[in-house]
């Protein structure tokens, strides 16, 4: 009897998800979480243009690397099955030993944004504190670079991080929000949309101000530009006002390997290569981001991004892959271990 | 009418939710998810009129399995049932279940409006506590549940340690690698609060239920003139009540540290302000049920105040609150919502609304719902038990979630056999996280001459001191709850 029971719930939770979906967008994350936010807002824009019903699948994991390896392993070979992924899940890509392969996938569509850092007005730029985490490698460099300047080793790089930054380890997003606030720690980072509600508060307060922004990548030149928003605060610019030279070095190339794989994959739609449905979902997409209604809606929600559809998306994918170079990832795991202690793996197929 | 029926529809759908043992409002919000859309096409303001109907009435809801069965609703609830339960065992459900309802809907109605109707001028209060507060916090927290809820109190200190280890599985927030996992990858996202408190408490106590007696009420009582009884008590022992609600409240207050926390330290601080007890406190005395009681309603209360000043989450519940806000397009934390007045105002009317509607429908019907304890245990444990599986499964849905759901249920047995304090162990899972990383960010960013600086900080470590002095050498009063 009980045998019965439990095989009908064990039936109904696993149909229950996915069963009459025409489209199945599947999410690494568990819900409230802020790609699943994210995908919920997107679908239900992006339903009327596809005329057919959009089923989020939620496959939570560690570091949101089993939803993805499921997806990248399994349900891709389903054509009605797309994967959602985020920042996060590009850096983990990088460095850690996942089975997802960005060269695999054709892009649905992907939202391209850059992520802003502000500093306590009180605190010191050259001995700042701040959340620690895989997601704020890119935010480490970028102080590393500004606060030690040019010419330097790897090896110095990391010493002088040591030696300068405080870095804080087991913080959540709302609690490095609040200790920034309270004045406890020196420096955080945000997303334009997050940005706008908890630091920037704190710079009208003139209690913070801005510290520096990584730029916006353009993949049709391989390079990072300013952003319009918040100009003349990107890393390179700032950079180069202090120490007289453009950023440049094999640390350098480390930077811009990790931002890009965060910053320009934040929220990616990707569909498994030759899939009969992607065309369907690209044109869908491309008639939503052309319709002044729904994208306001998504940018009220989750903020006004660039959106990069189909073959643009292929493109930035494509673009990103040009900075994993040997020595470009070797350094970034090498900074990553010995200054910032995050467990991080050379993965040498990535390179080949 | 349809703000009637938006708060009637969230009452019904919390209490229900509320009353599912092991689920609690964070299960009951999550599922949300799948309709709360419908309310952006009608009428957002009633979204939000849902939703806090839900926070409020799944919290007063969930003292119901605690009393009646022993498993807590939540894991807020789990304080509540360890006088509850001896009392539903004496035939007395009814009367702790009123005292329960009762004591939890003034206070959530008094914190409520202190909350919503102050809310702007809290900003400023949340800034003085930082991170040596918070984490002097969890450290009273522990000491509190680690002297009160058993009587062996080396063994609670053990249960404490193991439920930390069993908390702290998962991801190194220092390394980000994976920590404890034994290669079990599954392992990797932690170890799931739903399995845990179900495996701890549900499953004994249906094993029990099923093995042993054929009804939960070992002695069969009339149930009629017990609501009276719980309302009289609520009143005689007013002072616990509140005491309980401002507590919780003010744990609520500050970000990050949940209901289960609050209980706790309410319920012992009724132990400490009741020492010498005709009744003794794990027996069934009726002020373990008012106390904590008093903290539950206030703490949800109270937890909106960060979460829509600041858009930081006071408690897991509060995260989920707001994605369902942010997708009825009310972002918490921005400077605009704060000159929205409908928003406040249905913050304010779903909450209280909820809060007055699951106090009059739990009254009317609590006689009726706790006879529920003289139903033989065979009627309804299997039924039981595949609603708490079901619970479980969810988060996956795969083999890995039944095989983590009967892992916690041997150490839930075990535990129980061996006599280790399973609240300990509970509130010990819930606050490893917190323990770890307020602790490495607190010797991170502060040395000792700052720490000395900060009264607060020094006043609650005075506290942890006094509480463990107090635990170890005077207190004679302690809990015989395993």
């Amino acid at each position: 009897m009980f045998k019965k029971l439990l095989a009908t719930v064990v039936i109904t939770a696993t149909m229950a998800t996915s069963a009459l979906a025409d489209v199945v967008l599947v999410v690494p994350q568990k819900p409230g979480s802020g790609t699943t936010v994210w995908t919920e807002i997107v679908a239900k824009e992006l339903e009327p243009f596809l005329g057919e019903k959009i089923t989020i699948k939620l496959i939570p994991g560690a570091r949101d690397i089993p939803g993805f390896n499921k997806w990248h392993n399994e349900l891709r070979f389903k054509d009605d099955h797309f994967m959602v992924s985020h920042g996060g899940n590009g850096v983990s890509f990088l460095q850690e030993n996942v089975d997802y392969d960005y060269s695999q996938y054709e892009s649905i569509g992907l939202m391209n944004l850059n992520i802003i850092a502000a500093i306590r007005a009180d605190a010191d730029k050259n001995k700042p504190s701040f959340s620690s985490g895989s997601g704020m490698v890119p935010e480490a460099f970028a102080m590393t670079l500004l606060i030690c300047g040019p010419n330097k080793s790897v090896d110095e790089y990391v010493a002088c991080f040591k030696e300068n930054v405080t870095w804080v380890a087991g913080m959540k997003g709302s609690e490095r929000r609040l200790a920034f606030k309270r004045g406890e720690l020196a420096g955080t980072r945000e997303n334009p949309a997050a940005f706008k509600k908890h630091a920037q508060p704190v710079i009208d307060a003139g209690d913070a101000e801005l510290w520096f922004h990584h730029g916006i990548l353009d993949a049709a030149n391989a390079r990072h530009n300013d952003d319009p928003n918040y100009p003349g605060y990107q890393l390179e610019i700032l950079f180069e006002e202090k120490w007289g030279v453009a950023p440049s070095g094999d640390f350098y190339d480390a930077y811009v390997l990790v931002k890009s794989f965060r910053d320009g994959l934040q929220k990616a739609i990707w569909a498994n290569k030759g899939n009969p449905n992607s065309a369907k979902l690209q044109d869908a997409l491309r008639r939503m981001s052309q319709d002044a209604g729904a994208m306001a809606n998504i940018a009220k929600k989750v903020g006004n991004y660039e959106w990069l559809i189909g073959a643009d998306g292929d493109q930035q994918r494509d673009t990103l892959m040009t900075f994993v170079t040997e020595d470009a990832l070797k350094n970034l795991v090498k900074f990553n271990t010995e200054a910032l202690k995050l467990n991080s793996v050379y993965k040498e197929d990535l390179v080949k | 009418m349809e703000i009637f029926l938006a708060i009637l529809a969230g009452t019904l759908y919390g209490l229900i939710i509320g009353i599912v043992p092991s689920a609690g409002a964070t299960t009951g919000l999550v599922a949300l998810f799948g309709f709360i859309g419908w309310f952006t096409a009608f009428d957002p303001y009633l979204g939000v009129i849902f939703v806090m109907a839900v926070v409020a009435s799944s919290t007063t809801g969930d003292s119901f399995s605690g009393v009646l069965l022993g498993i807590p609703g939540a894991n807020s609830a789990a304080a509540t049932m360890v006088d509850g339960f001896p009392l539903a065992l004496q035939g007395r459900a009814t009367e702790a279940l009123t005292a329960a309802i009762v004591c939890s809907t003034f206070n959530g109605l008094l914190w409520g409006t202190l909350t919503f109707a102050l809310l702007p001028w809290y900003s400023n209060l949340i800034m003085i506590f930082g991170i040596p507060e918070l984490w002097a916090f969890v450290m009273l927290a522990l000491a509190t549940v680690g002297f009160v809820s058993s009587k062996f109190w080396v063994r609670s200190i053990i249960a404490i340690v193991i439920g930390c280890f069993i908390g702290l599985i998962g991801m190194d927030p220092y390394t980000a690698a994976d920590r404890y996992t034994f290669g079990w990858d599954y392992l990797a996202d932690s170890v799931q609060i739903m399995p845990f408190v179900a495996g701890l408490f549900a499953v004994p106590e249906i094993v029990k239920g099923l093995m042993g007696s054929k009804t939960v009420a070992t002695v069969k009582v009339s149930q009629k003139g017990q609501t009276w009884q719980g309302v009289k008590a609520v009143w005689e022992h007013k002072w616990d009540g509140l005491r309980g609600g401002f507590i919780g409240a003010f744990i609520g207050f500050l970000p990050g540290l949940g209901g289960a926390m609050s209980d706790w330290m309410a319920y012992g601080a009724t132990t400490a302000a009741n020492p010498n007890e005709k009744i003794p406190f794990g027996k069934g005395n009726i002020k373990g049920v008012i106390g904590p009681e008093g903290s539950n309603n206030a703490q949800k209360a109270t937890s909106m105040i960060p979460t829509v000043l600041f858009g930081i989450p006071g408690a897991s519940f509060a995260a989920i609150v707001m994605a369902l806000f942010m997708y009825l397009d009310f972002e918490l934390g921005t400077p605009d919502l704060v000159y929205d007045d409908r928003f406040f105002d249905s913050l304010f009317i779903g909450f209280m609304g909820a809060t007055i509607a699951v106090c009059v429908i739990c009254l009317v019907f609590t006689r009726w719902i706790a006879m529920i304890t003289y139903i033989p245990y065979w009627v309804f444990g299997p039924l039981l038990l595949v609603f708490v599986t079901w619970a479980c499964v969810q988060y996956t849905g795969g083999w890995e979630d039944y095989a983590i759901f009967i892992l916690c249920s041997i150490l839930g047995l075990s535990a129980k056999y061996f006599k280790f304090s399973r609240p300990a162990m509970l509130i010990g899972f819930i606050l490893a996280d917190r323990i770890e990383s307020l602790s490495l960010q607190m010797f991170i960013l502060y040395d000792i001459p700052k720490l000395l600086d900060r009264p607060i900080f020094l006043g609650l470590c005075v506290a942890v001191i006094g509480m463990f002095i107090y635990g170890v050498f005077f207190n004679k009063t302690r809990l015989n709850y395993s």
